[in-house]
């Protein structure tokens, strides 16, 4: 398979030797490296052993690493959480997989009330160096809570970090780089793009900052904000608008790279959030707000979310009607565009 | 070999009729239904195989088959009476077709409906037992399973209520939870645990560190019972006094059903990345529970080759006018993402249907700037 994916500078590097290898690959090669790297880091989770997870990101390392570094448990979500910072709080590495987002309610509890706040009670005494991986996101047709993009209640959670890769580069880089964190991650997988397209990505270990947002596309007339598997649709629809689009993945959605947003939007004066959740209080009311307190003056237009609806996932047949796609960022572009103060 | 993946021997189950099609003692009290159930088990099989296809062909989009399991979902429903409850998931096929659940409906759900479009386009009766919605994550329908039987017995209403799960589901906290309010509450439930002997690719003794399923019913002080999950005798008898105890204000059951998976869990797994397809196998096939009851029903004069042929005959001919009816049913509209959310129409949602309205157009659905509509 060809690359499908842009590549800017940043992510070519020819003095690395590279390999195409697709996002979900990127994932497996990743957790291949940092357990070949440091003993201290498990992975934990059901199917996740012989099958290599339902999606394969886990595929050969059983074999690799045996049954005490990857560790299939029984059907508990909140098990597995609440064992894993029982883990950590022991000095290991762990990181769970929570098969679909929508399976990680049963963990609430545990989040909660023990990860994100152990660092925080113990003053700082006791760190929760979690990396829990969880596929996200529809379009896959996929059974009812197996669709859901439900980030918005990890993003209202201090504590926490929540990182989401757009490419295979990414995913590798930002893996790692979770995965050496002291703090807890949720990390955000986007299986709608597991399987959509090979990058060439250095063979070599590298982590991407966990803090800062990537600029995708520079443009002079608007921002587009977004992350995951909608950075396609936005960079699509950037280039079939009669506009010069900036594209900014936002990439780790919390905490936000502030700088990095403010400095495109105050630049273009324009702004576009294109996101896959629920509208009301998913992350793009919060970038508008952001953007609404401080770059006001700057505004050429008022800030428009292109996202999915506030309703439940829908069945299968009207899927696509619900998630954004290259037409709705394309609108939500142009709407921007058209309007004068 | 390994025959077993829990830590009990075979032998410790309850069973009426053995691997060769041989009842052990008296004959069942239900005779005027032997062919009932046994047409429930082939239409399963004749529904479920041909949902296979059509998810193949992609018309279908994932179908959890219940073959060779067919004895525990089937002879625990047919325990029920009219009004009663059943909480399911995912492998209960027998039990809705046992209770006339309208074979289109499985259909046109699986075909990937909205439930809105169904029930307009589908002419189907309501069943005489009570169907939850088939529930997706695991171990949640007991706790509300066991809700409705608090809430029967609060009303002194004679209702039963029966929640399906399978052995991956004990391990989730809403089962330990819904065990706990049983034992305390004693209401009229009884929670069936088809034991499969796997939740996708783990092995039910990566579930539980216990002997038996059955004994974790023991902690929570609910009774409990083993079986054999592929003798249909067995386990409507044992679904039975169950029942009959909840009825008469004797309070929850908990059942492990023995039975083991013998395809996939679900047509996006293949289990021959994580289980040896031999290793069971034959085993299991020796026990498969239609072919133990067809048999016994055949010595005993209940079947033969016409009335099977008939049979099968018969349930072609609803299997296929099951699919014609669910093909008929319409792609929904796209506005029904916005049904049922919650009663009466909130700013959101009037504002986002004009947008999803527009976008379907080809109008641009971000161009109201004040809140107020759409300038044009």
């Amino acid at each position: 398979m060809s690359e499908v994916y842009p590549s800017p500078a940043s992510e070519r590097d020819t003095s690395d030797e590279t390999e195409n290898i697709d996002l979900v690959t990127a994932v497996n090669h990743t957790l291949h490296q940092e357990m070949a790297r440091d003993d201290g880091v498990r992975i934990m989770g059901y199917d996740i052993g012989p099958i290599g997870g339902v999606y394969r990101a886990t595929e050969g390392l059983l074999d690799e690493y045996g049954d005490e570094r990857v560790i299939d448990t029984p059907l508990s979500e909140n098990g597995i959480i609440g064992t894993a910072v029982g883990m950590a709080m022991a000095g290991e590495r762990v990181v769970p997989e929570i098969q679909f987002m929508g399976f990680s309610y049963p963990a609430f509890g545990q989040i909660m009330y023990a990860l994100v706040k152990m660092y925080d009670r113990t003053g700082g005494d006791i760190e929760v160096p979690l990396t829990v991986r969880m596929a996200y996101g529809g379009g896959v047709k996929a059974l009812e809570y197996h669709q859901e993009s439900t980030e918005t209640y990890y993003l209202h959670t201090p504590g926490v970090r929540v990182v989401c890769p757009s490419t295979p580069y990414q995913a590798k880089g930002l893996l790692a780089a979770s995965i050496r964190h002291d703090d807890p991650v949720i990390f955000m997988e986007p299986k709608k793009i597991y399987r959509g397209g090979e990058q060439s990505v250095p063979t070599d270990d590298y982590t991407l900052p966990l803090d800062e947002a990537r600029l995708v596309r520079e443009g002079e007339d608007v921002t587009v904000l977004t992350w995951g598997a909608m950075v396609r649709h936005a960079v699509a629809a950037s280039e079939a608008v009669d506009a010069s689009v900036e594209v900014v993945d936002i990439r780790s959605l919390s905490p936000l790279d502030v700088e990095t947003i403010l400095e495109s939007v105050k630049k273009t004066g324009r702004c576009v959030v294109v996101h896959e959740a629920r509208r009301s209080l998913g992350l793009g009311a919060e970038l508008s707000a952001l953007v609404n307190e401080y770059a006001l003056d700057r505004l050429k237009a008022p800030v428009k979310r292109a996202t999915g609806y506030d309703v439940h996932f829908p069945s299968h047949d009207i899927e696509d009607d619900y998630l954004p796609d290259e037409e709705r960022a394309q609108h939500a572009i142009e709407a921007v565009m058209s309007y004068e103060f | 070999m390994v025959e077993w993946t829990e830590h009990e021997p075979p032998e410790g189950k309850y069973q009426r009729l053995d691997a060769d099609g041989q009842l052990d003692g008296d004959s069942p009290a239900f005779d005027d239904e032997l062919l009932a159930m046994y047409r429930t088990m082939v239409a399963t099989r004749t529904l479920e195989d041909k949902m296979l296809n059509m998810q193949r062909s992609g018309e279908a989009s994932l179908v959890a088959r219940s073959r060779g399991e067919e004895a525990t979902p089937l002879g625990c429903a047919a325990a029920l009476e009219p009004d009663d409850w059943i909480f399911y998931t995912y492998r209960q096929n027998p039990a809705l077709l046992y209770w006339e659940y309208p074979m289109a409906e499985i259909v046109a759900g699986d075909m990937g409906a909205e439930p809105e479009t169904v029930a307009e386009h589908l002419d189907t009766d309501e069943p005489e037992v009570n169907f939850s919605p088939d529930y997706t994550p695991v171990g949640v329908n007991t706790t509300n399973a066991v809700g409705m039987a608090m809430a029967d017995k609060l009303n002194d209403h004679e209702t039963v209520t029966m929640a399906f799960i399978g052995d991956g589901s004990t391990s989730e906290g809403s089962f330990h939870d819904a065990m706990n309010f049983a034992g305390v509450f004693e209401p009229p439930v009884v929670i069936i645990c088809q034991n499969n002997q796997w939740a996708i690719s783990e092995p039910s003794h990566r579930q539980t560190g216990a002997e038996t399923f059955a004994k974790k019913g023991e902690a929570y002080g609910v009774p409990h019972e083993r079986v054999d999950g592929n003798d249909i005798f067995a386990v409507r008898e044992k679904a039975e006094e169950a029942v009959e105890r909840a009825r008469n204000g004797e309070g929850p059951t908990f059942i492990e059903c023995v039975t083991y998976r013998m395809e996939e869990h679900n047509t996006s797994d293949n289990p021959d990345v994580y289980r040896d397809p031999n290793e069971q196998r034959d085993e299991w096939e020796e026990k498969d529970p239609l072919d133990r009851y067809e048999t016994y029903l055949r010595e005993e004069g209940v079947l033969n080759n016409d009335l099977a042929e008939e049979i099968e005959g018969e349930v072609n001919e609803q299997v296929s006018a099951a699919v014609d009816a669910a093909r008929d049913v319409p792609d929904s509209g796209p506005e029904r993402i916005f049904d049922h959310q919650i009663h009466g129409e909130p700013w959101n949602h009037a504002h986002q249907r004009a947008e999803l309205e527009r976008e379907q157009n080809g109008q641009n659905p971000f161009t109201d700037f004040d809140g107020e509509g759409f300038d044009e």
